[in-house]
């Protein structure tokens, strides 16, 4: 009985000694949590809004898509000049896209005398320029087209495309494309 | 009168003696709390009021006690949830955060370092310049440029592409010269980068009256090459050079 009844008291003392570190230490530690959070969350931020993580992004899409411009444009089999030439349209935007709209009837009928296979592989490519935005980029591939004649002989021969890109409806297309003039600066 | 007094007495100690051997319910004592035997024996009324007191205090600090300790329990809870979320928050933005600067877009800084980058081009030019040019007249030149701007696998590429030049070169005094037109970096890494170079490349022979054609015309080349450089004690060295199989 007398057990009993001092329990309460104990238990009305004991915890005010035992609960308060207890308690503290619960504290403390929430807080370094927090601040860990804090910490490791401001890092996550700056890395998802990084300005130049986006801009990297963006070079990286422009190049992919002009390489595969590049190399489309490169391309085309006889046999299939609708679905090539198509593909060469909707790679390309622009002036250049007005100029293979223009030429291409013309340009098919060549193809189709010649009975030629055009393939190209992208050796390298780089951007040199770009615009985030006003959507506008320049890179450099360089291509080796293979060209099948109708006795199957097929010559290779490099070429150092310049490209010139632009951004339409978000999607990089090419808006320009030549090679590389050779000679003429080079007399010294 | 004595009697009565005295009589209250007894039955007192009575009372007081048979509340030790046997405390039941029916005396007032026996339901107080604290057996105090000689506080009880002398005086009956004090000890009931005291034990009251304590009972009333006693109470109160079990209620005030209940009531923290109800209080405390949810609190170290809540505190203990909250170091488990923060702490999960903070694991998970940490990965986040790693991913996103691991990314390999990120890593490659050719371009978004626009310093970097153009100093890597000058630099390839300038290398690609002296490594890829030859005049017979200052053959030395050839082999400093090699020194100066090769390093490891790049000095045995560099001899490979050359063997045949070279000789040739020197019996017909040719004068090659590369000027680099176009390039781009491909990748910037940190202390590694990789360029596309497009270069031209001029060869004017001055050997003997039969070759005065060639001479004068000179023979033009487009050539195109991607160059690996690497940053060795603060200058950018070649250290591959590609030239796409041919």
């Amino acid at each position: 009985m007398s057990g009993r009844r001092e329990h309460p008291m104990t238990r009305a003392v004991r915890p005010r000694a035992g609960a308060r570190p207890v308690l503290a230490a619960a504290l403390g530690l929430t807080l370094v949590a927090g601040g860990f959070a804090a910490w490791t969350g401001q890092a996550w931020y700056a890395a998802a809004h990084d300005d130049s993580a986006a801009y990297a992004a963006e070079r990286d899409r422009a190049l992919a898509a002009g390489e595969q411009a590049v190399q489309n444009l490169n391309t085309l089999d006889h046999r299939q000049t609708d679905r090539g030439l198509d593909l060469w349209e909707s790679s390309t935007t622009g002036e250049l896209h007005r100029q293979l709209v223009d030429g291409r009837e013309e340009f098919e009928g060549q193809v189709k005398a010649a009975k030629t296979v055009t393939t190209a592989r992208v050796l390298a490519g780089a951007v040199t320029e770009l615009d985030d935005r006003a959507g506008r980029a320049r890179l450099l591939v360089a291509l080796r087209v293979t060209v099948t004649t109708p006795d199957r002989k097929s010559t290779d021969k490099d070429s150092r495309m310049l490209g010139e890109l632009t951004r339409t409806d978000g999607q990089w297309k090419l808006s320009g494309l030549g090679q590389a003039p050779v000679g003429g600066t080079a007399t010294g | 009168m004595p009697t009565p007094r005295h009589h209250l007495n007894r039955e007192r100690r009575r009372q007081a003696r048979a509340d030790q051997s046997a405390p039941g319910p029916e005396g007032p004592v026996g339901l107080l709390t604290e057996p105090a035997p000689a506080t009880r024996r002398r005086t009956a009324a004090k000890p009931v009021r005291e034990d009251r007191e304590q009972k009333e205090e006693g109470k109160a600090k079990e209620k005030e006690a209940a009531a923290r300790a109800r209080h405390r329990t949810p609190l170290l809870l809540v505190l203990c949830a909250l170091t488990l979320l923060l702490g999960g928050f903070a694991g998970w933005a940490h990965g986040r955060a790693g991913e996103l600067r691991d990314d390999p877009a990120r890593a490659n800084t050719a371009l978004t370092d626009p310093a970097r980058t153009s100093e890597i081009k000058g630099r390839t030019a300038e290398a690609v310049a002296a490594l890829f040019s030859y005049d017979h007249t200052d053959a030395a030149a050839f082999d400093r440029a090699a020194k100066t701007f090769l390093t490891g696998k790049a000095v045995e590429q560099h001899r490979t592409l050359f063997a045949g030049v070279l000789a040739q070169a020197a019996e017909q005094k040719s004068v090659i010269t590369t000027t680099v037109t176009d390039s781009a970096v491909e990748r910037i890494d940190g202390d590694r980068a990789r360029v596309l170079v497009y270069a031209d490349q001029s060869s004017v022979s001055t050997a003997g009256t039969a070759r005065k054609k060639d001479r004068d015309q000179g023979a033009y080349a487009g050539a195109m090459l991607a160059v690996d450089i690497v940053l060795r004690d603060g200058s950018w060295l070649v250290e591959g050079i590609d030239t796409f199989g041919r």
